[in-house]
């Protein structure tokens, strides 16, 4: 998903630079104040950045005979929301960009806002809108997490369309063309991906359900109800 | 009852072991195909849209690129192993917490 350095406008590059710093800021603020509410914020954000981490390094092979990387963001948006989980986002890009020309400075920006912001915001929708309903956490979680991935290829492919409209046919047709790339790549590795982190949040709630019931991720009763089950 | 217990480890391997096999039957059906990396693919179609040579995209900033594919997967396995000494660490410490709660 990573835009490569010099393959946005420069004006594409301003502009998506400029979504992504006030929701930055915004996730700054809201770190500072969750871990000053809780002490056992910061080792489970640690897992959440750590799975970020080891997600977004490991480069798979797809059914579209190209290669691309889970992003592991989906348990971050669920238990920190999406603003916490682009400041995670950034620093693992900012790696990526200075150490491996994965990515660069100038579309950092744009690549913020795909696998920082906007992936992880679809995540923790689905998650808000199904957390209050019958349907099982663990499937709530998969799901969050499946769309938080593959969300972020999505947009990657609606930045480059923006950019880059075909001549005939101009953004759709072009988005089209980059969804066939990213997307249809992405969605096994989402899969996979969704399945590893349903079974780190397992282990979570078995570990710690304490500070998942304090930050209010699911009601007290259903964790309650998973640990006595698993 | 084992099975209930387990049933999320065992989702786990059957979906990485799915995952693999798919790819096996990929690479075996597709001969022609790189494996590439979909960023750079990505890369390639916006050089066929816009008529452009990818040479001719330069960084809009500076950019170090790793000299060679060893010191990049250098680079890129100290990434991961970054990530799993912190999730390793904080589960082993999590670990302690509730075995020292339990006694």
């Amino acid at each position: 998903m990573h835009i490569m350095e010099g393959f946005l406008p420069w004006q594409w590059a301003v502009f998506w630079w400029l979504i992504a710093l006030p929701c930055l800021a915004l996730g700054i603020y809201q770190l500072k104040r969750v871990l000053a509410f809780d002490r056992e914020a910061l080792p489970l954000l640690g897992i959440c950045g750590g799975f970020v981490f080891i997600l977004s390094s490991l480069k798979l092979p797809s059914v579209t005979g190209s290669c691309s990387h889970p992003t592991g963001t989906g348990l971050s948006a669920i238990f920190f929301g999406p603003w916490i989980t682009s400041v995670i986002g950034v620093i693992v890009l900012m790696f990526q960009a200075l150490f491996l020309a994965h990515g660069g400075l100038s579309t950092l920006g744009a690549n913020t806002v795909s696998m920082g912001i906007v992936g992880p915001l679809a995540g923790w929708c689905i998650y808000r809108g199904l957390r209050d309903t019958k349907v099982s956490m663990f499937v709530t979680v998969f799901l969050a997490c499946a769309l938080a991935d593959l969300f972020t290829y999505v947009v990657t492919s609606l930045e480059l369309a923006l950019a880059y409209p075909a001549q005939v046919g101009g953004v759709w047709s072009s988005f089209a063309v980059f969804m066939g790339i990213f997307a249809i790549t992405q969605v096994p590795l989402a899969i996979l991906e969704s399945v590893i982190l349903v079974l780190v949040f397992k282990y979570i709630v078995q570990l710690r359900p304490g500070i998942l019931i304090r930050l209010k991720v699911f009601p007290e009763t259903t964790i309650t109800a998973a640990r006595s089950d698993a | 009852m084992m099975l209930r217990k387990y049933r999320f480890e065992i989702l786990a391997i059957i979906t990485v072991l799915a995952f693999c096999v798919l790819f096996l039957y990929t690479s075996s059906v597709m001969r022609h195909a790189e494996f590439a990396g979909s960023d750079d693919v990505g890369s390639s179609q916006i050089s066929k849209i816009t008529g452009i040579p990818e040479e001719n995209f330069h960084p809009l900033i500076w950019q170090w690129v790793p000299p060679s594919g060893e010191i990049e997967s250098a680079l890129f396995a100290l990434q991961a192993a970054v990530g799993g000494i912190f999730v390793g660490w904080i589960f082993g410490y999590w670990k302690g917490l509730k075995a020292r709660e339990g006694s």
